[in-house]
């Protein structure tokens, strides 16, 4: 009986990692395939279509949202911090008001937010600023609920007794802050900033209300060249950008230091 | 300038209105071993939380070596602090835990790294500084966090019940290895537990709090022999307690009716015999007559009928009906040739009249 649930199991393990990973295999094979025209399981293989993309038409955008991707990450990790530090280690008054406005953001959809963003920037006189500042700032207010969110929950988790050794030591609260507290959450608060790094370089419904023509995000240049045409380029993209992305997580995750000695060492 | 390490001076706070500890007077001597014992709720850890800083009392003066600690904040006072679930920091070493307290007050490096083989020599952790505390077994733990804790010299010790986490065997070799380091080190240890064991074995002096408030306090010895309320005789060890009225009293004796039966005692306790409410006899005094003792004077003799022994072990427990609906726990040693009573049988037990100590309430 065990040994069937447990076959079934895998086998739904299965299906569902091939029902993940199986479109990007897709995308994989077009990406090296040698004709034109998007083909699956190619008979020859070629990196050629890598090759355009380390011209202008893709490197602009490329680095433009590694720009604004690290600045968003900076920017919402700062304020992520700073908020999860007043809500719950200082608990400071209307603290769970505070949380549910920081954390409203995920309940509008972001082509209103979009939408409202660009009206509200006219409205008030600031259309100057439409492009890369408000695409900064428009981003840093859709990733920050993930950070403070994360950032919160790893200082709610965080033993207080530990501040209060730390105190009975004789560490000043800044002393406290350095040595103890934030070491302590930066695990929650890396994986909150690598979230606000994908959330921004891979945005596109708040993006596509705030570029400004010539100066573009990546995804914003893919939609844009998908109108007029769909060939193995707009497959590499997409490969080259998902390296990217496990590149940063992987990086996130080296620096993280999700290693052994923050789990279990304080029961 | 007094001889005191703590002073508690009508120390009184209270939770949204709820009082927690009521005009607490508690004076703690240099260097002395006391231990603050009492049930769980009884304000114990507040009144240490009120020493260390992390509560502000509602009334009343902390004093540290006679000075007033109002307006010192917890990191100013210089107290060392040992937590029952050790509160270790998980991202530094042993060493970097050890040292922590001195870094954070600016000692030299050069100084720092003798301090900590020091501290970690007095508890027995020498050549274990590189490691990790997850990678430490329990008791090594709290041996490193008792080692933070004494690394910067606090004035006074504290422990907040730094044994609990821990098995039976090791909590009773850590009773006598802390002792070990309190004899070592001369620093006053305040030690917090709700464990009467601990607490006898340990300590120069027993604090018993009960209700916000203390109920006795003295060394561990007398506090068992001569419990001072019913509640502190049911708490620290085990007692026969039993509602008694004075009804006369002879040359050295006070005779003692037990409520609702037949049944006298004799106490040779000096005390107002019209506050007498109740007495307690502690099961190892009382002892099986076999005929063959000479009577001494004044002594308790009492007919029974054993319901039911417990084995023990090293001693058995009995429990005898002296009368209806009266029964008394007796601890006898279990002997090579003497053979306990079997349930059923008939026995006479013998009480010393100074073991029949009598309560006021």
């Amino acid at each position: 009986m065990n040994r069937v649930l447990a076959c079934l199991f895998w086998l739904a393990v299965g299906l569902v990692l091939l029902f993940i990973t199986l479109p990007l295999a897709v995308v994989v094979a077009a990406s090296l395939s040698p004709s034109s025209a998007v083909t699956f399981l190619p008979w020859e293989w070629t990196l050629d279509w890598y090759g355009a993309l380390l011209t202008d038409r893709w490197l602009q955008p490329f680095l433009l949202s590694v720009r604004i991707a690290t600045l968003v990450a900076a920017i919402s990790g700062v304020l992520g911090i700073l908020a999860a530090y007043a809500i719950v280690y200082e608990r400071i008054p209307g603290a769970t008001a505070i949380m549910a406005g920081l954390l409203s953001p995920l309940s509008v959809p972001q082509i209103v937010k979009g939408v409202a963003i660009v009206l509200f920037l006219s409205i008030i006189g600031l259309q100057g600023i439409l492009g890369t500042p408000a695409l900064i700032a428009a981003h840093v207010v859709l990733a920050l609920p993930f950070v403070t969110r994360m950032a919160a929950t790893s200082l709610a988790n965080f033993d207080g007794n530990l501040d209060r050794a730390a105190q009975s030591l004789g560490a000043t609260k800044r002393q406290r802050l350095q040595h103890i507290v934030l070491p302590m959450i930066k695990p929650g608060v890396l994986s909150g900033v690598t979230f606000a790094f994908i959330i921004s370089f891979n945005n596109i419904p708040l993006s596509v209300f705030l570029v400004r023509p010539g100066d573009t995000t990546l995804p914003i240049a893919v939609i844009n060249y998908l109108e007029y045409s769909l060939d193995p380029v707009m497959a590499a993209v997409n490969v080259a950008s998902m390296i990217f992305i496990l590149a940063v997580i992987f990086l996130f995750e080296k620096i993280g230091g999700f290693s052994a000695q923050l789990h279990g060492g304080s029961k | 300038m007094n001889n005191y390490d703590i002073e508690l001076v009508s120390v009184s706070k209270s939770f949204a209105g709820l009082p927690v500890v009521e005009d607490l007077n508690l004076q703690i001597p240099r260097g002395e071993f006391v231990s603050i014992l009492g049930p769980s709720g009884c304000g114990k850890t507040t009144t240490l939380n009120m020493i260390a800083g992390f509560n502000t009392p509602s009334s009343g003066d902390v004093r540290v070596r006679g000075k007033s600690q109002t307006r010192v904040p917890p990191e100013r006072r210089n107290l060392g602090l040992v937590f029952q679930n050790y509160a270790l920091f998980p991202h530094m070493t042993v060493a970097e835990n050890v040292g922590f307290g001195l870094r954070m007050r600016g000692t030299p490096k050069a100084e720092i790294g003798p301090a900590v083989e020091a501290a970690l020599r007095s508890v027995r952790l020498d050549g274990l500084g590189a490691r990790y505390p997850k990678a430490l077994s329990g008791g090594q733990q709290q041996r490193v966090a008792l080692a933070r804790a004494i690394a910067p010299r606090p004035t006074v010790l504290l422990l907040d019940e730094p044994l609990s986490n821990l098995d039976l065997k090791l909590r009773e070799a850590m009773r006598i290895e802390l002792k070990e380091i309190h004899e070592q080190l001369g620093m006053t240890f305040v030690y917090v537990t709700h464990d009467q064991e601990e607490a006898m074995a340990m300590s120069d002096r027993i604090v018993i709090m009960w209700q916000g408030a203390i109920v006795q306090q003295g060394e561990p010895d007398s506090i068992y022999r001569n419990p001072a309320t019913r509640f502190v005789a049911d708490f620290i060890g085990r007692s026969n307690i039993l509602s008694v009225s004075w009804s006369a009293g002879e040359a050295a004796f006070l005779t003692l009716n037990v409520d609702g039966s037949p049944i006298v005692l004799r106490s040779a306790c000096l005390t107002d015999p019209q506050g007498i409410r109740s007495c307690c006899i502690r099961p190892e005094s009382i002892v099986l007559l076999d005929g063959t003792q000479e009577l001494m004077p004044g002594q308790n003799r009492l007919d029974g009928v054993v319901r039911r022994i417990v084995n023990l072990g090293a001693h058995q427990e009995l429990l005898v009906d002296i009368a209806d609906g009266l029964a008394l726990t007796v601890l006898v040693r279990s002997g090579r040739s003497s053979s306990p009573p079997e349930p059923g049988s008939t026995v006479t037990l013998g009480i010393d009249p100074h073991d029949v100590q009598v309560l006021s309430d």
